[in-house]
C-alpha cells in the first residue's frame, strides 16, 4: 500500500521535471515579451526529431544531443523572431497567439510530411536499467531526465538572478520603456530569451524522446499542458511554475494508479484542474 | 458588393446541377464539407465580434453531433433528434459561459479549449454502450442519405448561420458587440449590459456551432471523440474566419470556400500534411493582411467611391 504510494510520488516527481522544463520557455516568453507561444510545444518536437537524427544517423546519445538539439532551436528561433515574432509584439495579443498558432501548425505538418505521422523511438543501453531505492524502483532514463530539467531550471534561476543579463531581461520584463530609456537595447533582450526560451523547449523535448518517443504530433499536447501550469502558476510567474508542475503531475500521476482505467482520465483531471482554477480565480477577484 | 450575395447563393443552388460527369458526387461532397466549415466558422465570428476568443468550438460541435446521434440511436425521430443538437449545445454554453465570460483575453480562450479536451475525454471514457468510447458510433443518415437532399439541407443550415448574422449586423446588438470589443468598461459606462450580452453572443454561437455538428453526423455517418472533438476543428474555424476577415459575414463564408476546396486538392496530392497551408495562411494573413480577404475587396471599393 505505502510502496505503491511512494512510487506513484516518485513518477510524479519525474513527470513534472519535464512539465517544468517544457514550462518554464513558455513562461518566459509570455513573461517577457508578453506573447503566447503557441508553436512552443512544435520547438519541442523539433528538439525531440534533432536528437532522433543524431542518434540514428551519428550514434550520438540522446542526452548528450540536448546541446545541438537545443542550439539548433535557439538558431531557428532567431530567423522566427526576425521574421515574424517581432512584427506583431505591439499588435493586440491575439494577434501574436494566433501567428504562432499558424507557426506550429506549420511546423507540425511539414515534420509530417517530412519524418511521416509513425512515433519514433530510440534505444539506448541505460533505458532498460532502473535504479531501486527501498519500495520505489526508477528507470535510469527518467531519472537523468530529472537531472537536466533541475540543472537547467536551476541554470535558469542563476542566469535571471545573478548576472547582469539576467537583470536586464528582468528589467525589459517588468517595463518595456523604461528598460529602453536606461539605455537597454529592447530588441536584442526579447531576441535573447526567445531563443533561450525555444531552446529549453528543444531541450524537453530531447527529453520527452528518451523517455517516450518522437512523433510530429507530440508536441500539441505538452503546450496544451505547459499553458495550464503557466496559466495556473499566473502569466510570468517563473517560481510559480515549478509548483504548478509539481501538482499538476501528482495529481496525473494519483489518477492514473488509484482510479480503475484512469489512463484517460488522467488527461481530464489535468484540464478539470486548470479550468477551476482560472474560474476561480476570476470569481474570486470579481 | 450588393450582388455578390445574391449572386453567391444562385450558384450554391446550381452546384449539385453542374455537369461534372463522373466526378458529380465528388463536387457535391466538397461543396458539402465547404458548407460545414462556413456555418462553423461563421458562429465563431458572430462570437468572436465580443471580443471573446474561444476554442470550445470543437465542443458544441461534438455536443451537437452526439445529441443527433445518441437520440437517433435510441428511436427518437430524426427531425428532431437533428433539433437536439443546437439545444444541447445552446444548453450547455449557457452553463459553461455563466462561469467562464468573467475571464479575459488568454485566459478565457485557455479556459474553452481545457472545457472542450475535458468533454472530449468525458465522451471517450462513458460506458461503451452510451457513447460507444474511444470508437464513437455509426449515426443514422437524414433524408435516406440522398446526396443531393443533404446538400441543400446542409445549405439551409448555412443560410440559417448567415440570417442571424446578418440580423446581428443589422441590429443594435452590432453597436453593443463592437463595444464590448473595443473595451468593456466603456462599454458598461455607455449602458450596454455587457454579461448579458456576451452571454447571448456566446449561446447563439454555440447553438448554431451545434446545429453544423448534428448536420455533418448527418452527412458523415459517424461520430469518434478524437475527430468529432478534434482541436483541428476550432482552428480550422478561427484560421478560415480571419483569413476571410473577421467580424464580416462574407469573410468567414469566402474563407471556407477558399481554405476548404485547396484543403481538398491538396488532400488529393498529399495524402497527409496538408494542414501545412492552414498555418502558412494564418501567418501570412497575421503579418500582411490582419482584415482578411474582405478587405482587400472594401479597400478598392472605398478608392473607386474616392475614399472615406
Amino acid at each position: 500500500m505505502m510502496d505503491l504510494f511512494l512510487q506513484t510520488l516518485a513518477n510524479a516527481l519525474i513527470q513534472s521535471g519535464t512539465y517544468a522544463l517544457a514550462s518554464a520557455g513558455l513562461a518566459l516568453a509570455v513573461g517577457v515579451l508578453h506573447i503566447v507561444n503557441f508553436a512552443h510545444g512544435e520547438f519541442l518536437m523539433v528538439g525531440a526529431f534533432v536528437a532522433y537524427w543524431l542518434s540514428v544517423l551519428a550514434g550520438i546519445d540522446p542526452i548528450v544531443s540536448l546541446v545541438p538539439a537545443g542550439a539548433v532551436m535557439f538558431a531557428a528561433s532567431g530567423v522566427i523572431y526576425q521574421a515574424s515574432i517581432r512584427r506583431v509584439l505591439l499588435a493586440p495579443e491575439l494577434n501574436a497567439l494566433l501567428l504562432t498558432f499558424g507557426i506550429g501548425i506549420t511546423l507540425q505538418n511539414l515534420a509530417v510530411l517530412v519524418f511521416g505521422a509513425t512515433p519514433r523511438v530510440v534505444h539506448t543501453a541505460y533505458q532498460l536499467t532502473a535504479v531501486t531505492l527501498g519500495p520505489v524502483s526508477v528507470g535510469v532514463a527518467p531519472l537523468m531526465t530529472l537531472v537536466v530539467s533541475v540543472t537547467l531550471l536551476a541554470g535558469m534561476y542563476a542566469v535571471l538572478y545573478r548576472t547582469g543579463i539576467g537583470k536586464s531581461i528582468r528589467a525589459v520584463a517588468q517595463n518595456r520603456t523604461g528598460a529602453h530609456l536606461v539605455g537597454l537595447d529592447v530588441d536584442r533582450i526579447y531576441l535573447l530569451t526567445f531563443g533561450i526560451a525555444s531552446a529549453l523547449a528543444a531541450i524537453a523535448g530531447a527529453m520527452v524522446l528518451v523517455r517516450i518517443g518522437a512523433s510530429p504530433h507530440m508536441g500539441f499536447g505538452f503546450v496544451l499542458k505547459a499553458f495550464a501550469i503557466i496559466v495556473m502558476a499566473g502569466l510570468g510567474n517563473l517560481t510559480g511554475v515549478l509548483w504548478a508542475s509539481l501538482v499538476l503531475a501528482t495529481a496525473e500521476a494519483f489518477v492514473r494508479t488509484y482510479v480503475p482505467g484512469g489512463g484517460g482520465a488522467a488527461e481530464a483531471v489535468f484540464f478539470l484542474l486548470i479550468f477551476f482554477t482560472l474560474v476561480w480565480r476570476s470569481w474570486r477577484t470579481a | 458588393m450588393r450582388w455578390a450575395g445574391p449572386a453567391a447563393l444562385v450558384v450554391a443552388l446550381l452546384v449539385p446541377l453542374v455537369p461534372a460527369g463522373g466526378y458529380q458526387q465528388y463536387v457535391v461532397q466538397v461543396a458539402t464539407f465547404v458548407l460545414i466549415n462556413a456555418a462553423v466558422a461563421l458562429a465563431w465570428d458572430i462570437q468572436a465580434r465580443t471580443g471573446q476568443l474561444s476554442l470550445a468550438p470543437a465542443a458544441f460541435f461534438g455536443l451537437g453531433a452526439y445529441a443527433y446521434t445518441m437520440a437517433a440511436l435510441r428511436g427518437v425521430p430524426l427531425p428532431v433528434a437533428f433539433l437536439l443538437g443546437p439545444l444541447v449545445a445552446g444548453a450547455v454554453s449557457l452553463g459553461l459561459g455563466v462561469v467562464t465570460l468573467r475571464l479575459h483575453g488568454l485566459y478565457f480562450a485557455i479556459a474553452t479549449l481545457a472545457f472542450a479536451e475535458v468533454v472530449k475525454v468525458i465522451f471517450k471514457e462513458l460506458p461503451l454502450d452510451l457513447t460507444g468510447g474511444a470508437v464513437g458510433l455509426t449515426a443514422p443518415p437524414l433524408l435516406g442519405g440522398h446526396q443531393t437532399g443533404l446538400y441543400y439541407l446542409g445549405l439551409g443550415v448555412l443560410l440559417l448561420v448567415v440570417a442571424v448574422s446578418l440580423a446581428v449586423r443589422h441590429s443594435r446588438l452590432h453597436y453593443a458587440f463592437t463595444a464590448i470589443r473595443q473595451g468593456e468598461l466603456t462599454a458598461r459606462v455607455l449602458g450596454v449590459r455587457v454579461v448579458a450580452t456576451k452571454l447571448l453572443a456566446f449561446v447563439l454561437s454555440a447553438a448554431l456551432t451545434g446545429l453544423a455538428g448534428a448536420y455533418a453526423t448527418s452527412r458523415l455517418f459517424f461520430v469518434i471523440p478524437e475527430d468529432t472533438f478534434g482541436i483541428g476543428l476550432s482552428v480550422t474555424a478561427l484560421a478560415t474566419a480571419i483569413f476571410g476577415g473577421v467580424y464580416t459575414t462574407a469573410g468567414p463564408v469566402l474563407g471556407a470556400i477558399i481554405l476548404r476546396s485547396l484543403e481538398e486538392g491538396l488532400r488529393l496530392v498529399l495524402r497527409e500534411g496538408y494542414l501545412a497551408v492552414y498555418g502558412v495562411i494564418l501567418m501570412l494573413v497575421i503579418l500582411y493582411l490582419p482584415g482578411g480577404l474582405v478587405s482587400l475587396w472594401n479597400r478598392r471599393s472605398r478608392d473607386a467611391a474616392g475614399g472615406d
